[in-house]
C-alpha cells in the first residue's frame, strides 16, 4: 500500500470522564470495505462519526488523501452515509430525497434527472421513484438512503448499522445487495455492524473493537484463525475455552485432567509461565483414533444432527462443558447420548491467551 | 385523551360508544346552558332586534367605522401572530434541543407566565410602557431619546402587549413537534451537502409545518377575538372587534348590531378553523400538547 486513502490517526473522544474512543489508529485503502466490528458502546459510531464531521475528536486527525478534514465543516465533506435509523426526508418523495444532495449543490435539472435515474436503478428502485418514504419498507428506505448517499459521488461511504433494524432474511438480501454496488462503483465503504457474519459476509478487512480500542484489525480469517486476544477468539465464532498451566521448559499445557499439549504457538501469551487460558474452536476437534496426539476423553450429554456437521456437547473429567462439531466423515459410527468419547486436536488450531 | 380513548374504543367494539359519551354530560350541559344557550340568544337578537331582518347586518357591513374595525382586527391579530411566531420559534428550538434541566426551567417560566391572572400580566406592561415608565425613562436616562417614546395606547403597546400572552400557545405546539423531529435527520441533510440555512429552509421548516399550523391557528383566533389586552394598551384609534362588541353591548345598549359583529366574528373564526382542519387535519387543529 502506498500512501494510505483514508488515514484515521490516533483518534481519541472523552466526555468528561468517560472514554469513548481511544487511540483507534487506521489506514484504508481507496476502494475497500472495511468494517468496525463491536459490541454495542466499543466506540464504533464514535469512530464514524468523526469521520463524518459529526463530533470533534478529542486528540487524533483524519485524513483523506494526505489533507485533514478536522476543519472541515461535514456538509463540506463529501462523504456519504447511510444511518441505523430511518433518516428519509419524509416530506420528499424518493426521487426528490435522492435529488435532495444534487439540488443543495446547485447542478443542472437534466444532470440531476439523469443521475437519480441512475442511482434508482443501481438500488433496483426504478419503480418507486414517486413514493413517499411512509409508504416504503424499511428495506426499501435504506436502500433509498444508499442511493442518496452514492448520488454525490462520495469518495467515501459511511454505513453505520443499516439493516439492524431489518429481519434476517432482508438482512441478508440487502447485504447482497451493498456487495454488488460495492463492487459496480468501487467506492471506499466504512461499515459499522456488531453482527460477526454480516462482516465476515461483507469485508475485505475488520478492525474489531472493544472498549473504545480497536483490538484487533486483519481479514475475517486472520481474526478467526488467528485471534490476537481472547476478546477476539470470544467473539468471533464459537470458542471452548480451558484453564491449563503452561510450562515453558518443553513447551506444553497441561489441562487440568492431565492431557498434556505440546507445541502450541506461545505468541500471545505474556512471559513466565503457570495458568493460562486456551481457546479451541468447535470446528477444530476430531476423534481420537489411537495416534500420538494429545488424547481428552469425555461424555457426550447432548447430540444434535445438523446436516453438515454434528453438534456435541462432550463433559470434561473435570466437569467443564465443551462444545464440539464434528465432520462427516468423523460419525461414520454415529456418537450416541452418554457414551464415552475420545477427542484431539492439532496444536496449531490450539491458541493460549 | 378522552376523545383518543372514544376513538379506539370505537374502532375495537362500536356498540359501546356512547358508554364513553355519558360521564361528559354534566360539563356538556354546563357549557350549553351558560355558554350555547347565550350565544344563540345573542345571535337571535341580531336578526330580532329592533324588529325582525336583516338591517343589523346591513349596517356592520355599510359602515366605514365598522369596517375600519374589521380591518384593524384583521391587522392586529396578523401582526401578532407573524411577531409571536418568529419569537416562539427560537424558543421552542431550545425547548426541544436544550439539555433537560435548562428546558424544563425555561418551561416552568413559561407555564408560571400563563398562569399569572391575565388583568396583572396586561397592567405590568402599562407600568413599562406608559409615557412615564420603566423603558422611557430608562431610555431617556441614558440620553437615547429626548421626549417619550408613544409606546401605549397604540399598534406597538397592543403588539408587544398581545404577543406576551400568546406566546405560549405558539410554543407549546411547535416545541412538540419539533421534539419529535429526529436530529440525525438533520446529519443526514447535512452530510448531503446542505449548509446551515439549507437545513433549515429545506428540511427543518417543511417537517415543522404542523406545529406552526397549529400555533398560528390558535394565536390567530385568539387574538381575532381579544378583549383585554387591545382595551388597556391600545388606542381609540385601531379599536378591535371584540372592543367594539363590548362598547355596543355596555354603552349604547345595542344588543342587535353586537349580535350581528358577534356571528361575523364567529363565523370568521369557524371559518379558518375549517381551512386548517383541511390542511392538517384533526392533530394540528385540536393538539396543544
Ligand atoms: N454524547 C455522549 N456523552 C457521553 N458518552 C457518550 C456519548 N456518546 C457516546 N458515549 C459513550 O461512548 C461509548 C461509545 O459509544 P458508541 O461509539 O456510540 O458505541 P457503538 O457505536 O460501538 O455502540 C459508549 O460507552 C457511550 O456510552
Ligand atoms: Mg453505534
Amino acid at each position: 500500500m502506498t500512501r494510505p486513502f483514508l488515514s484515521i490517526r490516533n483518534i481519541e473522544k472523552t466526555y468528561g470522564r468517560v472514554v469513548a474512543v481511544q487511540d483507534v489508529s487506521l489506514d484504508i485503502a481507496q476502494g475497500e470495505f472495511v468494517t468496525f466490528l463491536g459490541p454495542s458502546g466499543s466506540g464504533k459510531s464514535t469512530t464514524l462519526y468523526a469521520i463524518a464531521g459529526f463530533l470533534q475528536p478529542t486528540r487524533g486527525d483524519v485524513l483523506l488523501g494526505g489533507k485533514s478534514l478536522l476543519s472541515v465543516p461535514s456538509n463540506k465533506r463529501n462523504i456519504g452515509m447511510v444511518f441505523q435509523r430511518y433518516t428519509l426526508f419524509p416530506h420528499l418523495s424518493v426521487a426528490d430525497n435522492v435529488a435532495f444532495p444534487l439540488r443543495v449543490r446547485r447542478q443542472p435539472k437534466a444532470e440531476i434527472d439523469a443521475k437519480v435515474a441512475a442511482m434508482l436503478k443501481l438500488v433496483r428502485l426504478e419503480t418507486m421513484a414517486d413514493r413517499m418514504p411512509a409508504q416504503m419498507s424499511g428495506g426499501q428506505q435504506q436502500r433509498v438512503a444508499l442511493a442518496r448517499a452514492l448520488a454525490y459521488d462520495p469518495p467515501i461511504l459511511l454505513m453505520d448499522e443499516p439493516l439492524s433494524a431489518l429481519d434476517k432474511k432482508l438482512r441478508e438480501e440487502i447485504q447482497i445487495e451493498i456487495k454488488r454496488i460495492h463492487n459496480e462503483t468501487g467506492v471506499t465503504i466504512l461499515y459499522v455492524t456488531h453482527d460477526q457474519e454480516e462482516a465476515l459476509r461483507l469485508s475485505d478487512r475488520i478492525a474489531l473493537f472493544n472498549a473504545g480500542r480497536i483490538e484487533q484489525l486483519g481479514t475475517g480469517h486472520d481474526l478467526y484463525e488467528k485471534p490476537a486476544s481472547r476478546f477476539v477468539a470470544g467473539f468471533i465464532g464459537n470458542s471452548n475455552f480451558l484453564h491449563g498451566k503452561l510450562s515453558r521448559s518443553d513447551r506444553s499445557i497441561t489441562l487440568p485432567d492431565g492431557t498434556a499439549i505440546q507445541g502450541v504457538a506461545l505468541d500471545k501469551v505474556g512471559p513466565g509461565q503457570g495458568d493460562v487460558s486456551i481457546m479451541i474452536r468447535p470446528d477444530h476437534f476430531r476423534l481420537h483414533n489411537g495416534e500420538a496426539a494429545p488424547r481428552l476423553v469425555g461424555t457426550v450429554t447432548d447430540t444434535t444432527y445438523l446436516g453438515e456437521y454434528t453438534q456435541l456437547t462432550v463433559l470434561t473429567a473435570w466437569g467443564g462443558a465443551l462444545s464440539v462439531r464434528l465432520p462427516p466423515d468423523d460419525r461414520a459410527s454415529p456418537v450416541e447420548k452418554g457414551q464415552s468419547i475420545a477427542l484431539t486436536c492439532a496444536p496449531l488450531d490450539v491458541r493460549a491467551f | 385523551m378522552t376523545t383518543m380513548t372514544l376513538t379506539r374504543e370505537a374502532a375495537v367494539r362500536a356498540p359501546r360508544r356512547m358508554a364513553g359519551f355519558w360521564p361528559t354530560s354534566p360539563a356538556l350541559m354546563l357549557l350549553t346552558v351558560f355558554f350555547v344557550a347565550p350565544v344563540l340568544g345573542l345571535l337571535l337578537r341580531s336578526v330580532l332586534e329592533p324588529q325582525p331582518g336583516l338591517q343589523n347586518y346591513v349596517e356592520v357591513f355599510g359602515s366605514t367605522t365598522y369596517l375600519r374595525v374589521f380591518v384593524n382586527t384583521f391587522v392586529v391579530a396578523t401582526i401578532v401572530t407573524v411577531v409571536t411566531l418568529m419569537l416562539a420559534f427560537p424558543v421552542a428550538w431550545f425547548l426541544a434541543v436544550a439539555p433537560r434541566r435548562w428546558a424544563s426551567l425555561l418551561f416552568a417560566v413559561i407555564l408560571l407566565s400563563m398562569w399569572t391572572n391575565l388583568l396583572t400580566r396586561t397592567y405590568a406592561w402599562m407600568v413599562l410602557l406608559q409615557r412615564t415608565g420603566i423603558i422611557n425613562k430608562t431610555l431617556m436616562g441614558w440620553g437615547l431619546i429626548a421626549s417619550p417614546l408613544p409606546l401605549i395606547n397604540n399598534l406597538t403597546g397592543v403588539t408587544v402587549g398581545m404577543t406576551y400572552i400568546m406566546l405560549p400557545f405558539m410554543v407549546l405546539p411547535l416545541q412538540s413537534t419539533i421534539r419529535s423531529l429526529d436530529p440525525a435527520t438533520f446529519r443526514a441533510a447535512s452530510l448531503c451537502g446542505a449548509n446551515r440555512l439549507q437545513v433549515f429552509t429545506r428540511v427543518f421548516l417543511p417537517l415543522a409545518v404542523p406545529g406552526i399550523g397549529a400555533g398560528v391557528l390558535m394565536v390567530f383566533v385568539m387574538s381575532l377575538g381579544y378583549f383585554v389586552t387591545p382595551a388597556l394598551l391600545g388606542g381609540t384609534s385601531n379599536m378591535m372587534l371584540a372592543e367594539l362588541i363590548a362598547q355596543l353591548v355596555q354603552s349604547l345598549l345595542n344588543w342587535g348590531l353586537a349580535g350581528a359583529a358577534a356571528l361575523i366574528l364567529l363565523v370568521v373564526s369557524l371559518g379558518i378553523y375549517a381551512v386548517q382542519f383541511r390542511f392538517f387535519g384533526f392533530k394540528a387543529a385540536g393538539e396543544v400538547e
